[in-house]
């Protein structure tokens, strides 16, 4: 299980690369569909299956057919570029940067209280989350599907009334932007 | 199992995720490309979302990952859209040259 979260979290990192340096947008678009199928793994292995399924028919299937349905359709030339400029160079380094210090943060268990932010050790030194190490435990002990349907049926129904009106705007308005102006 | 000792480094590609995509955003001069980023953003946003749910055993966090994955759809039907009208009326696809639009 571990090795295979490994795998696929490193699969995740460097296709997520291939994305923005790829000169070609039909490249970037197959290098994301790696990093989002490679995504859809991490969800399954961290008990998450609705959301690899969701992952996989929306984002691989829906979104990106969309993708490189329109690269297709507009055939943009490709790039001259990324060059290794200084933009280049401040973006490796937002990168490198905020990767450690993201992992620091989250090894160290950095908690805010009243007195700011404060490093703080939540379990042992060697594991400080073993705290939070339950098995599958009573979340998921119905089912993922029941438990999230649970959730969002109930406690999050407003949101997810909200969330279907976003998507009957946005098809109103995909339609209404894409219709041919009349003459 | 997967091991809570797997924590932190979840947390830092999530970060990491985050911070390809936006640099992407600001090196890349493709409309194409620049969404591609912005669904990279997102995913990152729902991989520690995910990953936190699972490690303080709760599942609010899926539900939440959930409806960012609506957002993402939508948001990438309304910009696709956009693209298309803006190749349309035959300007070039980028993002410096449509950078006057707001004029």
């Amino acid at each position: 299980m571990n090795a295979i979260l490994v795998v696929a979290m490193a699969l995740t990192a460097i296709s997520s690369i291939g994305v923005v340096i790829s000169r070609e947008a039909l490249y970037s678009a197959l290098s994301l569909v790696v990093t989002l199928g490679m995504l859809a793994v991490v969800f399954l292995l961290l008990n998450a299956q609705f959301l690899f399924a969701v992952q996989i028919i929306i984002y691989a299937g829906a979104v990106m057919v969309l993708f490189v349905f329109i690269i297709a359709l507009l055939n943009p030339e490709a790039e001259d570029r990324p060059v290794a400029d200084w933009h280049m160079t401040i973006a490796l380094g937002g990168v490198v940067v905020t990767t450690i210090l993201v992992f620091v943060a989250a090894r160290n268990g950095v908690t805010y209280s009243d007195r700011g932010f404060r490093g703080q050790l939540i379990g042992s030194a060697n594991n400080p989350y073993h705290a939070f190490s339950f098995p599958v435990g009573p979340v998921n002990a119905s089912g993922n599907v029941q438990t999230v349907a649970g959730q969002l049926f109930t406690t999050f129904l407003l949101p997810f009334e909200i969330t279907s009106l976003l998507l009957l705007v946005a098809a109103i308005g995909a339609v209404y932007l894409t219709r041919r102006a009349a003459h | 199992m997967v091991s809570t000792q797997l924590f932190p480094y979840l947390l830092a590609l999530a970060g990491f995720l985050f911070t390809v995509g936006a640099a992407g955003v600001l090196i890349r001069r493709n409309p194409l490309v620049v969404f591609m980023c912005i669904e990279l953003m997102l995913n990152a946003g729902n991989l520690a979302l995910v990953a936190y749910g699972r490690f303080l055993n709760s599942e609010e966090g899926q539900v939440f990952a959930f409806m960012v994955i609506v957002v993402a759809a939508a948001e990438v039907v309304v910009g696709l859209a956009l693209i298309t009208q803006i190749f349309r009326i035959g300007r070039a696809l980028d993002i410096d040259d449509l950078s006057e639009m707001s004029e």
